[in-house]
């Protein structure tokens, strides 16, 4: 998930930080704030969302406070100090790893007992440490209040309010900083009854870290009970909350999310509405002004040019009249037409005179016009598609995906889909790093760190590689389903449905071990702040650009040099009867599998190319069986290089051996039970 | 005087150790010593039970619920409780509740519980049975599987 995390980490290594710098850990419940804090501190973007789980990686910057330089740290999320899952361990051990570092606890104001009790855990390290309450305005909204100062005065450390996306509280932050101490609540939640939080900070060694092992939770509840019986003892003198008697629109509104009736009308509209938005607007529309109005008409024909000009040789480029009606979706078959793109251009395809014989350097400037403008060329097809077809596609799809992870939905799909997840050895909280994945399947794989135990990292790693696609190729599909019949879409659905099942319950088997039990936390539903949305947007286009082009042009690279050296031809005779025999396509869709071994979109938008061209190459169960079996390669480099990291190389290795053959095995299956389909 | 004749014929109780009556030949044999039972590639996903007597092959007592009966029968909770005591599952949605025990004692899911404020003695309200039973603690909404909520023991308060 947390695009930009990863890349922050890289900057500052966890040891790079000065000896004399000062450290502050940023530390609390799951979703109460801390990126966002992080953000305001240190002004660098870090990815943050409405859901438990956004950060799983550590994330430092510097930044200088009142002329220190101090280094700010992020971590994920944890109830107590007991590793449950990777990324709480991460956070554990970063605790450990700091043992001078100020720890500031964030915690959310309306849920103040459960911040207690961690800060009572924390206290019992002996760290200078300080206590944010965050989104104050939330427990305004719930007639909430908190009496800050006795609060201070019972913790003995400095407690400070904040609302941080509005950031209010940063700059009192800062000053408070300084004021941090260890607390002098003493000591752990057998003796903390009967003491007030009135005596003074004393010197005291910095305590380790009690190293819990897991199997001690039986303790480990009654600590916690004990604790929770504290923290009630202190909010009965400092905090009061009436919720108001009947239940706000955003609250019903959530609960109608995952009730089991109206849970399926809402996600049927969810559904619906990305449809429509990437599918037939993003992938429809902006793709056709793009792709004929921007590159085809304006943009290639300059490049084309430009070419001519520096790299001259004899020969003649076709001109063509472009005809693009421009119309806006309402449904796959209706549209609201708006225009009409109409201009005659020069295209990629050239003729030579017939006697013309080049020179060698007429032959190198030949290659290299090819290299840039032919048929394979950098220009005319690496960055038509990347800009043209991909990124209006992944712009529609991580807007709306953006509104819906702040919103707080996707925890609600969870519980949609906890019972289907366990008939496949997971849980619903599987369903995270899955809908993360139709972001982006690279970083979803990171995000199973959430899940608590190997089988289900391993069986969702699986299926995040095989049948979640990513936004870019989610986007191609939904336009290639857009040309067939509801039926198409329909049928691709559930098979992809099927096999994500059924792989998933095989996998379970192979892999074997335990499923954890499904215990969820819900967070509130919020309206998304549109700032964030668009942050967060621009954050990932910035990712896919860096990441997706450069893959792009060199897969551009290889078609053409393959093609110079003939080799194209050959791979394609040699692919017939794969491609030809077994998936009963063109001999030429050669060419989209050889590079969806680069990436899968790269691939998809290869086949949305010949099924958008004008004279379609592909029959409707062509389409199918290419999206089919598109849909279930493994989704990139990256991802097995993501794969290996948080597995082993093995495993990346026995998935993508399982991956492949399985894709063209479903693809070939298709094309010969699909011809009874209504497509 | 000798037991009802169907009961004594039923080819059920899957028990481990239990004896196994043929319903083709009444022979009664230790369900271990099916002669299908050893080296069998099905192993234990067949659900078939072969008589050592005469060979003949039939249907051992099913060993989970169908997803019907589940549906039509509600489930029996054998333990004695006080008449007050029941499972939060068994709340009508918006009804508070104390919670008086986490149920079984499965250590690691008290312990994960009982961060989110999960205790015995908490005040709890239940939000929705299904898809996952939802309950809210303070501030906190909390999605639990249904076996989870059967388990936990609340004491509904006025």
């Amino acid at each position: 998930m947390t695009h930009c995390t990863v890349r922050d980490t890289t900057l500052e290594s966890p040891t790079e930080g000065r000896v004399d710098e000062r450290q502050i850990l940023l530390v609390g419940n799951p979703n109460v704030g801390k990126s966002v804090l992080f953000r305001n501190l240190t002004q660098r973007y870090v990815t943050v969302s409405n859901y438990p789980g956004t950060t799983v990686e550590v994330v430092r910057a510097r930044a200088s406070f009142d002329g220190h330089t101090t280094s700010v740290i992020d971590t994920p999320g944890l109830n107590d100090l007991v590793p449950r899952s990777e990324d709480a361990r991460v956070t554990i051990d970063i605790l450990q790893e700091n043992p001078d570092a100020t720890v500031v606890q964030v915690a959310d104001a309306k849920n103040l007992q459960r911040a207690l009790l961690l800060t009572l855990q924390l206290v019992e390290l002996r760290r200078p440490m300080l206590l944010v309450l965050n989104m104050l305005d939330e427990l305004d909204e719930r007639g909430g209040r908190i009496d800050s100062t006795r609060l201070a005065e019972i913790l003995g450390i400095p407690v400070v309010e904040t609302v941080a996306p509005q950031d209010r509280g940063t700059a009192e932050l800062i000053s408070a900083l300084a004021e941090a101490r260890p607390s002098t609540l003493n000591e752990g939640p057998h003796r903390t009854a009967r003491t007030n939080g009135s005596g003074r900070a004393r010197a005291r060694p910095v305590r380790p870290l009690p190293v819990v092992p897991p199997e001690a939770h039986l303790d480990l509840y009654e600590a916690n009970r004990l604790r929770l019986e504290r923290a009630k003892e202190i909010l009965v003198e400092t905090y009061s909350i009436s919720p108001p008697a009947r239940p706000s629109f955003k609250v019903r509104l959530g609960f109608w999310a995952m009730h089991p009736v109206k849970g399926l009308f809402f996600l049927a509209a969810v559904l619906l509405a990305v449809f429509w938005f990437v599918g037939l607007f993003g992938a429809g529309s902006l793709v056709d002004v793009l792709e004929v109005g921007g590159f085809s008409q304006r943009l290639n024909p300059l490049a084309i040019q430009a070419t001519d000009k520096v790299l001259p040789f004899p020969h003649e480029h076709a001109r063509e009249l472009i005809v693009q009606p421009i119309a806006l979706p309402l449904s796959p078959a209706h549209e609201v037409r708006i225009g009409i793109l109409e201009k005659t251009a020069i295209t990629p395809d050239y003729t030579m005179p017939p006697d013309a014989a080049l020179s060698p350097t007429q032959g190198v400037l030949r290659f290299l016009h090819d290299f840039l403008v032919g048929k394979y060329g950098a220009i005319t097809m690496a960055l038509s598609y990347a800009f043209a077809i991909v990124l209006p596609i992944v712009t529609t799809f991580f807007l709306v995906f953006s509104m819906l992870e702040d919103s707080g939905y996707f925890p609600r799909l969870a519980i949609m889909l906890n019972r289907s997840f366990r008939r496949i050895g997971l849980n619903g909280k599987a369903v995270l790093p899955m809908i993360l994945g139709l972001g982006c399947a690279t970083m979803a794989t990171m995000t199973t760190r959430i899940l608590e135990t190997r089988k289900e990292r391993l069986v969702t790693t699986m299926l995040l590689a095989l049948a979640v696609p990513c936004s870019a190729q989610l986007g191609v599909l939904l336009a290639m389903m857009a040309t067939l019949s509801p039926v198409g879409a329909v049928a691709w659905l559930g098979l992809v449905a099927g096999i994500l099942l059924a792989v998933g319950w095989l996998s379970a088997r192979v892999f074997g071990g335990e499923t954890s039990e499904f215990i969820l936390e819900i967070p509130p539903i919020r309206r998304p702040q549109l700032s964030n949305v668009f942050v967060k947007t621009l954050s990932r286009l910035e990712w896919y650009l860096k990441e997706v082009i450069p893959i792009f042009v060199v897969g551009t690279a290889v078609l053409f040099l393959l093609d110079k050296l003939r080799l194209l031809d050959w791979i394609s005779r040699a692919g017939e009867p794969l491609i030809a025999g077994w998936l009963g396509l063109p001999a030429e869709m050669s060419n989209a599998f050889l590079v969806g071994f680069m990436r899968r979109d790269f691939g998809a938008v290869y086949v949305l190319d010949a099924v958008q061209a004008s004279q379609p190459l592909l029959t409707p169960l062509q389409i199918f069986v290419a999206m089919v079996t598109i849909t279930l390669f493994m989704p990139c480099v990256a991802t097995f290089l993501m794969i290996a990291r948080e597995h082993s190389t093995k495993a990346a290795l026995r998935m993508s051996a399982f991956i492949f053959p399985f894709a063209f095995l479903v693809g070939g299956l298709v094309y010969r039970l699909g011809r009874w389909l209504p497509l | 005087m000798a037991p009802p004749l169907g009961a004594a014929e039923l080819p059920s109780t899957a028990t481990p150790g239990a004896l196994v009556t043929c319903p083709m030949c009444g022979y009664e044999f230790d369900r271990d010593d099916t002669l299908c039972g050893h080296g069998c590639p099905l192993g234990s996903l067949c659900n078939l039970v072969r008589c050592s007597n005469c060979g003949y092959e039939f249907p051992d007592a099913p060993r989970r619920r169908s997803w019907l009966r589940k549906l039509l029968s509600r489930s029996k909770r054998p333990e004695r409780l006080p008449p007050d005591v029941r499972a939060v599952s068994e709340l009508a949605p918006g009804e508070a509740a104390r919670v008086v025990c986490l149920g079984e004692r499965n250590s690691s899911r008290s312990g994960t519980l009982s961060v989110f404020g999960l205790v015995a003695g908490a005040e709890v309200t239940l939000i929705q049975r299904r898809p996952a039973c939802v309950v809210r603690i303070g501030e906190t909404e909390l999605a639990l599987d249904p076996e989870i909520a059967e388990d936990l023991l609340v004491r509904p308060t006025d």
